[in-house]
């Protein structure tokens, strides 16, 4: 047995807990924490078990195992950039609207300067 | 006959100018606005200049004439003519005008601009800047951004990227603008269009410098509008 067949599986129950104590703690959703789980559960299975990407791949058309999950990660890791994306965009529009207010609430005059 | 823009017509119309790190070109402008007889909303962009030490400077001479917002940080023209156009419908405006505070665009030219709102012929008016003037690079953008407005926006403009407009405050209060950038002059004559507004096109002077044309819609900026257009159809 290869040293990743131990190490991924350990790093998949490290973010697995993590991402539960986030949900408990509300940081996370519940469908976030399946997600990811669901996710860690397969890089374990694919770890302890290579084979199991190749039977994996082929429901999916794909002939290698190795390709599948180099697939499977690029759509995770765009998912995941489209999802900072709109978070950043969400943000930057309410940092917009901070400014505005708070610029308009402050009208320069003369006197601010005399003071 | 041209009609004659009164002193009356000019009381009642509002400059408003975004102004990020002007401090070198902003004093000229709104010192020749103000000698016209128009009011001002000017909002200092988060300027890291002495931009906003310049503008007070101006507003001891023209204290009636001139009211000053500023951004805290900088967060582009677009939010700058947002925050503009919010503010200057506390003092009562007939009429708004938006120009850009580098000296690109002749105070000159107001009278024309204002015009066809005075007459009622329309209710907004974009200036119109002559394409044998602009530099080639610009022309390239502009023309790719004018098929673009036309593409995404189903509106037929000749100068999409121009940053001089006016509207009367009626149809000022119909549009809602959000972009951040320079995507405004494109979502402001969709916004007209979508809402039904009248528009005149005039045409307008344009002062090109070597700094002037560091700023605007270049290639860089045109594609950056275009993902932002992309991105406004979902």
């Amino acid at each position: 047995m290869f040293l990743y067949a131990f190490i991924f599986p350990i790093i998949s129950i490290i973010a697995i807990i993590w991402f539960i104590e986030r949900y408990i703690h509300n940081k996370n959703s519940l469908s976030t924490v399946i997600l990811w789980s669901v996710f860690w559960v397969f890089v374990s299975l694919f770890a302890i078990f290579p084979e199991f990407s190749n039977s994996f791949a082929r429901l999916f058309g794909i002939t290698r195992g190795l390709d599948f999950i180099i697939i499977l990660v690029f759509v995770i890791l765009f998912y995941t950039v489209l999802k900072l994306y709109f978070l950043v965009d969400q943000m930057q529009n309410n940092l917009n609207k901070i400014v505005k207010e708070v610029a308009l609430n402050n009208e320069i005059t003369l006197d601010d300067e005399e003071e | 006959m041209e009609h004659k823009i009164t002193a009356e017509d000019k009381s009642s119309t509002y400059v408003v100018l975004p102004a990020y790190n002007e401090a070198t070109r902003i004093q000229p402008v709104i010192e020749e606005i103000a000698r016209k007889g128009y009011n001002m909303v000017i909002v200092n962009d988060g300027s890291s200049d002495n931009t906003l030490d310049v503008i007070k400077a101006s507003k001891k001479k023209y204290p009636d004439q001139i009211h000053i917002f500023s951004l805290m940080i900088n967060r582009g023209v677009g939010v700058a003519t947002q925050a503009g156009f919010e503010a200057v419908l506390r003092y009562n405006p007939k009429y708004i005008v938006s120009m850009d505070s580098d000296g690109q665009h002749s105070a000159d030219d107001l009278d024309n601009v204002i015009r066809p709102l005075v007459t009622g012929e329309a209710k907004a008016v974009i200036g119109v800047r002559p394409l044998k003037d602009m530099p080639r690079s610009r022309n390239y953008a502009n023309a790719i951004m004018n098929l673009m407005t036309r593409i995404f926006y189903r509106v037929d403009v000749s100068d999409s990227q121009t940053g001089f407009r006016a509207i009367t405050a009626d149809a000022l209060d119909k549009i809602s603008i959000n972009a951040r950038g320079y995507l405004i002059s494109s979502e402001f004559i969709r916004e007209i269009n979508d809402n039904e507004i009248p528009f005149a096109e005039v045409p307008i002077k344009t002062i090109y410098t070597p700094e002037t044309q560091a700023k605007g819609t270049n290639v860089k900026v045109a594609f950056q509008i275009l993902l932002q257009m992309i991105r406004h159809q979902f």
